[in-house]
């Protein structure tokens, strides 16, 4: 593939606007950055417009907008999964986190680990978070980065060698720069831009795409009938309606415990704006049940026997689909504006989860297991550094370990994540509760989760689960988080008791 | 808990029941899991979905409108309401 000069010199354009923007936005709202809550959180005070945006970019990424439409080219049916996950999380952010964000807007929380060290008075239970949330994150880092890489490449990039890795170390040296001097404030101005360029990109798609292949009618009818629908039970399996619904309800009940989602959350300015934004943030999800049909386009425009597109699809596999879509159907200038839609997508949840890592650092190891008397500046300095390490640390993660590992652990990030659950739950609903129980449950989740990805060689998160002679394949994040219940509801009576007894007050 | 405001309370956020809706349409897949009857040549299971995406963000609104009005009616929600007309709570 040869470099597309037109394309690359619209993607190049965009992407210096956006470096613009990432440092202008120091002034946006200005404030006192040396303050951690000013720098990482933009000082609470995003109404509901910038937090949809904020939020938008940050779940919505350039990841998801690569691998769901992928995941349908490659698996159909099962791939629209994200469908209905994006549909269940809105009822979850409507009814816990507005109440999560007035106890931490009232309590100065900064991260959930803060949240849940404030209410449990439990320093093992806030580390289990804090590490929890930063394992999770910097495989998800790193995914962001496939993202661009697919896009660079498919601008005509050579593939590999330090000359192929160029354009995306140069983008994270930006990014990394830019989310040192702005702090959250760069990706919620960036990502209006990023939003404006993909709501383009996804409208003429829908609009041009179709009308070459002759409709929708005509792109469902060159799609393999096995793929067109979900597998129906048969014999003593659930098979995939299971594993349909079980993704979906574990993926909706992980999404805001990340750390990243967390800080997008925890940065409005009231509970209020939350309550709207789970209403208004279903945009998002339409166009990304949209870009998810962009899969069958795929399929239908037969851009994986193109031999033009041969050498992409070997480097890149199925992830590969949408870039060579685009590159059929669109005129050189518009592929260079979708690409940079993409890759300015993956900076802005970038920009968040490193933010929201070192968030979490700063204060839940830094400050409280080894500076516990450093002062405001001292904590602002110690995350601005911090989110520069994560994000050198997530480069070379992609660049010097195969992609496969990091998609692997991603996988595992979300059963890790969702172990959160319970004591943020418990937290918030609970009058009191055994901070040990919940710790307990906690490892037991962890545990359970990990082995059942580990019985499937940690390429699927579908766990088989085997009972009362039925066989039910679900996600292993929703049956293990059901253990992390179980284990803190049985142990914490007999917690409270032991406690009791030996004279100490149980908290 | 006295009795009087544990009636408000189920007053005022029964409307969240309406959210148990879209998780028994989407968790009951075989309800879905079929191709007719089609809409301008896109299968039942896809577009099906994608319909209950503006309906679920619907319910959210209904439920949002039903609740800040009780929430201005009643003393009690006050407390856990925040402060409204500062312009930062809309940009």
């Amino acid at each position: 593939m040869n470099l597309d000069l037109r394309a690359t010199s619209v993607f190049v354009a965009l992407f210096l606007l956006v470096t613009w923007l990432g440092f202008i936005a120091a002034r946006w709202r200005k404030a006192d950055l040396n303050v951690l809550h000013e720098w990482g959180l933009g000082g609470r005070r995003f109404g509901t417009v910038v937090t949809w945006f904020l939020l938008g970019g940050d779940l919505y990424t350039a990841y998801t907008f690569i691998a769901v439409p992928a995941l349908v080219f490659g698996k159909g049916a099962m791939g629209f999964f994200a469908v209905p996950y994006t549909i269940l999380i809105y009822p979850i952010l409507y009814i816990v986190f507005p109440r999560l964000w007035q106890v931490a807007h009232a309590r100065g929380h900064v991260t959930a680990a803060d949240f849940v060290r404030d209410r449990f008075d439990n320093r093992l239970l806030a580390l289990a978070f804090a590490l929890t949330g930063i394992v999770a994150t910097m495989p998800y880092i790193a995914l962001q980065i496939v993202g661009m890489e697919v896009v660079i490449g498919a601008l005509g990039f050579p593939a590999g060698g330090f000359v192929g890795h160029l354009p995306l170390i140069i983008s994270f040296i930006i990014l990394a720069a830019f989310t040192y001097t702005s702090g959250l404030r760069a990706p919620a101005l960036i990502a209006v831009v990023k939003d404006t360029l993909i709501f383009i990109t996804v409208f003429a798609a829908l609009v041009i795409i179709p009308a070459k292949l002759g409709g929708y009618g005509a792109i469902f009818a060159s799609v393999p009938e096995e793929k067109l629908l979900l597998a129906p039970p048969s014999g003593e399996s659930f098979g995939s309606y299971s594993a349909y619904a079980t993704l979906a309800l574990g993926s909706a009940f992980a999404l805001f415990l990340y750390p990243h989602a967390m800080t997008g959350i925890l940065s409005s300015s009231s509970g209020n704006v939350i309550r709207r934004n789970a209403a208004f943030l279903a945009a998002y999800s339409f166009i990304l049940g949209l870009i998810a049909l962009l899969g069958y386009m795929a399929i239908a425009a037969g851009v994986d026997k193109d031999p033009a597109f041969a050498a992409g699809f070997a480097q890149y596999g199925p992830n590969f689909a949408v870039p060579a879509l685009f590159l059929a159907s669109f005129p050189s200038w518009f592929v260079g504006i979708a690409f940079a839609a993409i890759a300015i997508g993956a900076l802005v949840p970038a920009a968040i989860m490193s933010i929201a890592c070192a968030n979490l650092f700063t204060r839940n190891l830094y400050k409280e297991f080894y500076r516990p008397d450093c002062n405001d500046a001292d904590e602002a300095r110690m995350a601005k550094i911090v989110s520069l390490v994560v994000k050198i640390g997530a480069v070379v993660f992609i660049l010097a370990i195969p992609q496969s590992y990091a998609i692997q652990l991603q996988l595992l990030g979300g059963i890790w994540i969702i172990q959160l659950l319970p004591p943020i739950l418990l937290g918030l609903y609970a009058r009191k509760f055994n901070a040990m129980a919940l710790f307990a449950g906690w490892v037991a989740g962890t545990v359970v989760g990990t082995a059942m990805a580990a019985t499937q060689g940690f390429t699927s998160s579908v766990f088989p689960l085997q009972a009362l002679g039925v066989t039910m394949p679900g996600y292993a994040a929703l049956y293990s988080v059901l253990v992390n219940f179980v284990v803190a509801f049985a142990l914490a009576p007999i917690l409270d008791r032991i406690g009791r007894t030996a004279g100490s007050p149980a908290r | 808990m006295p009795v009087g405001r544990k009636k408000s309370r189920l007053a005022r956020y029964w409307p969240r029941l309406l959210f148990l809706i879209p998780f028994a349409a989407m968790l009951w897949v075989s309800s879905y899991n079929r191709t007719a009857p089609a809409l301008g040549g896109i299968p039942f299971f896809y577009w099906y979905q994608l319909a209950w995406i503006l309906a679920g963000a619907s319910l959210v609104l209904i439920v949002y409108w039903i609740e800040s009005r009780f929430t201005h009616a009643t003393e009690e929600a006050q407390e856990e309401a925040e402060p409204s007309g500062v312009p930062g709570d809309i940009l």
